[in-house]
Parts: structure tokens; C-alpha cells; sequence
């Protein structure tokens, strides 16, 4: 057998032969299967009229994250579709209003490295940092899907991404993958799998690996995995020994560590410097106008949204404080933060983030998706310029197509709440004392989240 | 199988939340047709026109962006016959072809004919013709699966279930 890439050996360890002669698609078994209260609402009409049961609940992994809590009459209607779905399916209910799934997925003990995991949500992708093939689908295949326990996919190729170098304080997962955007294009990668080997001094935080895998779609990949190391190792041992309480009930969900051969064959291979990479910023209306953050002129900004799949982590709420810390979000300037779970939610209640936060001057909402999908709490009117962590700045995706969306890292996000303008995030970051902020993010408090499921 | 339209002709990276704008998402079919095209600039008043017949003629990357469904089911309500484009998106482009809509690629297509124009896409020697520009350009083969999926009218026919 010929040398394979991460994403072939996942793929081709489970899937057997062509769905038909001289086809390259193949069916192909599923682990986890991501659902959410938006797309699977769209398929429970279609679900019942064909009069069958889902194939395993079990594997069915089910957030309410879109319209959590919902904002119009229509999406309670349509919020209690999909709840009536959920519940006459015997789906597990623990992941329902905890936080936007993408994130619930790489907090949960179900998701393990070398699974085959298909969403009704394009960020599924986002699960490749935990050394999976993660992909988005429609409401249709994931139908089929939930029906079968099968999806059928080709095997796509994959380009290779070097990440090398020690991580500068200010440089983040969302500059690193605007940078591969930047270098691939977007659309750059479609129907290729972007396969990231982190070869950095002390690996990247596995917050910035999400980050990075999660846009890799925005590159048009059919998904982005991360190379299983020490850090994943780590991140696991600490997650799953924490949720130990649940263990029982999830046997069967075992981790396969994968790795690519030697040898295998890449479309193209890319290599980063990460200490080369400044703070880089997407420009509106998508994501193939990408630059330096010193090389614009400086914006007015009227919003700053902290939050999503790409940008709600502690990682993020925590740069935001500490560039806050002692200071007012600028006049003019309203600061929404969205907490991407409750996980998230809690840590920052506990250590002291929102208490920061909330001092300055910013709008805390409950985790959920809010105004990254143009869904609620934020959206931004005609003329308005706002900066955001999340992963899209298509126009009118955060509300009037009259507004502008500007694609930041969080340190750039939190400078511009600041200064009420988008600029280089650097001096501020030095003015605040700030150095070593990738070793030590907030101060650890002796604090527990044991049973904060 | 030939299929024949008249043009409507769209750039690059043309995403999903211009083609399909998110306060359109709903489980009413008659608000999932309104939103086609709402938020890509210059089309709305073309989104609400009467569609039927149309093929998309677009550039690269086209349907970028979400998963979202209520895009592509919104091709269907309007009438669009089919999509060709230089390239697309893969969710988008499996989600219109789960739906049996035929949606293909045509990496030659550079200089796409005026909007309006008479197309003939024919899938059985894989070309595109435009009669007023005298062009015939190759379309990329579809794989045998999705040719079996929109023969059958979508996936879940092709699956063996009885859908809608």
C-alpha cells in the first residue's frame, strides 16, 4: 500500500470500496454526527414523513446554539421542531444551550482523535484539531446520515502546512489562519484537506488550533487536521480526566492515534514561520482581501464582537480583559462578548474575566452563536464598521449588507475597543505590560470546574 | 441529457449568506424563495423576479460559506435548471445536487455571455454550448455517483427513500 496522508488513513481505515463501479466515492461509517437546532430543524419534516428511527442516538451529538435563547416567535417555532425531534429520537439532551456545538465537541469526552465526524454545520471542521476527519454537510446528506449511519464521500488530497518558529505574544490562531488564507486563497483548497504539522518551539495552544482548523473552510478545505502530538496529548488527559464523571456511559467512543507516513504524497506543501506573521486583519466582504493590520489606515469602529467557534474561548475573553484591565471600552464603541459555551462562561465567572470585562464597559451574552450568524444580540446596522473574532465577514453576515465586517484576532479586537480604532494592536500590548501572555493567559486561580458539565 | 436556460451570470466567490441571507432561514418555503439573492449587491431585484428556466453562468468558488440548506432548497423555489461555474464550493455544490438539481463545472468558462443568453448544457458528452457566442466549452465529468444522484432526482431517491 502506497504512503498515506492523515485525513486517507482516517478515511480509508473504515471506508471499503467504491459506492459504485469506477466512482471514487465510498460509504463511508460515522462516528459522531453534529447537529444543531438550525440545520436539523430543516430535515424533521423530511425525517418523519420517511418513518424510521435514527440509526444510533447515541452518536448523535445535538447542541441548541443558533436560536439559544430565541429572539423571534418563528424561531421558537422552529427551536421546538427541533426539540421535538430530539426527544422522540432519544437523543442525548446534556449538550442543549451549553454553547455553540463546534466548541461542546473538543470539550466532550465523545470526541476522540482518529474519528470520522460529519455536522449539518460548515465549522464541523473545527474537530480536526483533535486529530479527526471533521466536515460540514447540508441538511439533506446529514438526513441520509442520520438514517444510515453513513455518509458517502470521496477521499480528498492533501496540501501540507509547516507551522515553525516560538509564538510571539501577540500573534494568535486567527492571524495564523488568516495567514494560511492569505497564502492559500479562499477556495484555495477545495476538495483538498489541509493536514497542519505544528513544529513550533513549545506547539501551539490547542485554542489557536481550533481557530485554525475551524477556518479551514473558509480556504474551501474539506477539512483541516492537526497531526496528533504532546499537546493534544495533554489537552486530553486534562479534559477527560476532568469529566471522569460521565465515563461510564460512554464506552465505544475510543480515541485511534493516527499519524501520517512518511512519504506521503501532498497537492502542495507550505511552510510558516509563525514569527513572521504580524497581526493581520480581513478586510469586508470575504476573506480574499487579507493585510497587515499596520499597512491600513486607521478605521473608526462603532462595534467589537468577541465571541464564536473562531474567537469565543477563554484564550480570547482573556487578552480582551487584559487589555482592558483599568480602562473603558471607548466612547462610541459597544463591546459584545459572546462566551463560545457555559464551559467557557464559567471559567471567566470564576476567575475574574467578566468581572474585568463587565467593569470596562462590555455587553456579556449568554453562549450561543449570536451575532456571528446574523441570529441576535449584536447585529450591526447600515454604515456601522465592527471587528470581530469570529470566522466570516461576508456582506450583510452580521446584519445590513450595508455594514462593515472586519475579521481581527482578539488582541487586535480588544485594541480597537480601546482606541475606538483599528490599529496595530502591538504598542498597546507593551503599554499594558503584557509579555509572555501564550504561557500564562490569566492568572490561575485555585478554582475547580469538576461537575460543570 | 441536455438541459437548456437562458444565463444569469454571477462573479467569484459568490457565498452563501449573499445568496441566502440568514433572516430568510425559516421552514416556510414561501420565505426561503423571497430571500434568494437578497444580500448580493446589484441582484435583489433579480432574486425577486420570476427565475424559472434560469442557469446560474458563474466564476470561481461559487457558493462558499455555510451549510446551510435553505440556500440551496432557495435555487430550486426560484426555478433555477441548473448551476455551472468555474468552481464550487463543495457543501454548496452537494447540497444543490443532494436536491437534484444539476450543478457542474466549467473550468474553460471565462467571458461568460450577457445575462439572458440561450445555454445548452449537454451531460452526455460534457460540454456547454452558448449559440451566441459560437462557443462550446468542455464541463468537468461529473463522478458516476452524483450523475446516478441527480438521474434519480436527488440522494434520498437515489437511496432508495421516499422523500417529500
Amino acid at each position: 500500500m502506497t504512503q498515506q496522508t492523515l485525513t486517507e488513513k482516517i478515511l480509508l481505515s473504515k471506508a471499503t470500496e467504491p459506492i459504485l463501479p469506477g466512482s471514487e466515492y465510498y460509504r463511508v461509517p460515522v462516528d459522531l454526527v453534529l447537529g444543531h437546532d438550525a440545520t436539523i430543524a430543516l430535515l424533521v419534516e423530511r425525517f418523519k414523513k420517511i418513518g424510521r428511527k435514527v440509526w444510533n442516538p447515541e452518536r448523535c451529538f445535538f447542541a441548541a446554539d443558533h436560536f439559544a435563547p430565541p429572539s423571534t416567535p418563528e424561531r421558537a417555532d422552529i427551536l421546538n421542531c427541533y426539540l421535538g425531534f430530539v426527544t422522540e429520537q432519544s437523543v442525548p439532551q446534556d449538550l442543549l444551550y451549553r454553547g455553540i456545538s463546534h466548541q461542546l465537541m473538543v470539550e466532550d469526552q465523545r470526541c476522540q482523535p482518529g474519528m470520522i465526524i460529519c455536522g449539518a454545520d460548515s465549522h464541523t471542521v473545527m474537530a480536526g484539531a483533535l486529530g479527526c476527519f471533521a466536515t460540514g454537510m447540508g441538511s439533506t446528506d446529514i438526513l441520509a446520515l442520520l438514517l444510515t449511519g453513513e455518509v458517502i464521500l470521496s477521499i480528498p488530497e492533501s496540501i501540507r502546512i509547516d507551522l515553525t518558529g516560538k509564538l510571539p505574544s501577540w500573534l494568535f490562531g486567527k492571524d495564523l489562519a488568516l495567514e494560511i488564507i492569505r497564502l492559500i486563497g479562499e477556495g484555495g483548497a477545495l476538495d483538498q484537506a489541509l493536514e497542519y504539522h505544528d513544529l513550533t518551539e513549545s506547539g501551539l495552544p490547542m485554542e489557536s488550533r481550533f481557530t485554525i482548523s475551524n477556518m479551514s473552510v473558509e480556504a474551501g478545505a474539506t477539512n483541516g487536521v492537526f497531526v496528533p502530538d504532546q499537546v493534544l496529548k495533554r489537552y486530553l488527559h486534562e479534559r477527560d480526566g476532568r469529566a471522569a464523571k460521565i465515563a461510564s456511559r460512554i464506552d465505544g467512543f475510543d480515541s485511534v492515534w493516527l499519524y501520517p507516513d512518511e512519504g506521503a504524497n501532498y497537492t502542495r506543501r507550505l511552510s510558516i514561520n509563525v514569527e513572521e506573521v504580524p497581526p493581520l486583519v480581513a478586510l469586508p466582504g470575504g476573506l480574499s482581501q487579507i493585510v497587515a493590520v499596520s499597512e491600513i489606515e486607521p478605521v473608526g469602529v462603532q462595534q467589537v464582537f468577541v465571541g464564536s467557534c473562531a474567537g469565543g474561548r477563554v484564550e480570547d475573553l482573556a487578552i480582551t480583559a487584559r487589555l482592558l484591565k483599568n480602562r473603558r471600552v471607548a466612547p462610541g464603541v459597544k463591546l459584545v462578548i459572546t462566551p463560545a459555551s457555559q464551559r467557557v462562561y464559567y471559567e471567566c465567572l470564576q476567575n475574574g474575566i467578566f468581572q474585568v470585562l463587565a467593569g470596562a464597559g462590555a455587553l456579556i451574552t449568554n453562549s450561543s452563536c449570536g451575532a456571528c450568524g446574523g441570529i441576535d444580540k449584536g447585529l450591526i446596522g447600515s454604515g456601522e464598521v465592527c471587528v470581530s473574532t469570529s470566522n466570516r465577514n461576508f456582506r450583510g453576515r452580521m446584519g445590513s449588507p450595508d455594514g462593515l465586517i472586519y475579521l481581527a484576532s482578539p488582541l487586535t479586537a480588544a485594541a480597537a475597543a480601546v482606541t475606538g480604532r483599528l490599529t496595530d494592536p502591538r504598542p498597546l500590548m507593551e503599554e499594558a505590560g503584557i509579555r509572555d501572555f501564550h504561557s500564562t493567559p490569566w492568572p490561575k486561580q485555585a478554582s475547580s470546574l469538576g461537575g460543570q458539565r | 441529457m441536455m438541459i437548456k436556460g437562458t444565463s444569469l451570470v454571477m462573479g467569484d466567490n459568490v457565498n452563501t449568506d449573499v445568496l441566502h441571507p440568514s433572516r430568510f432561514f425559516s421552514l416556510e418555503s414561501n420565505k426561503v424563495r423571497a430571500g434568494f439573492l437578497q444580500a448580493a449587491s446589484g441582484y435583489e431585484q433579480i432574486g425577486n423576479s420570476d427565475l424559472s428556466g434560469k442557469i446560474i453562468l458563474a466564476g470561481d468558488n461559487f457558493g462558499c460559506g455555510s451549510s446551510r440548506e435553505t440556500g440551496a432548497r432557495a435555487f430550486l423555489l426560484a426555478g433555477i435548471r441548473a448551476v455551472v461555474a468555474r468552481s464550487m464550493a463543495r457543501i454548496f455544490s452537494r447540497n444543490v445536487r443532494n436536491l437534484g438539481l444539476p450543478a457542474v463545472e466549467c473550468p474553460a468558462l471565462s467571458d461568460s455571455p450577457p445575462d439572458g443568453s440561450e445555454l445548452e448544457i449537454d451531460l452526455g458528452r460534457w460540454r456547454l454550448i452558448i449559440p451566441a457566442t459560437n462557443q462550446v466549452l468542455p464541463l468537468t465529468r461529473l463522478d458516476p455517483f452524483w450523475e446516478a444522484v441527480i438521474k434519480a432526482g436527488g440522494l434520498m431517491p437515489f437511496l432508495g427513500f421516499k422523500d417529500g
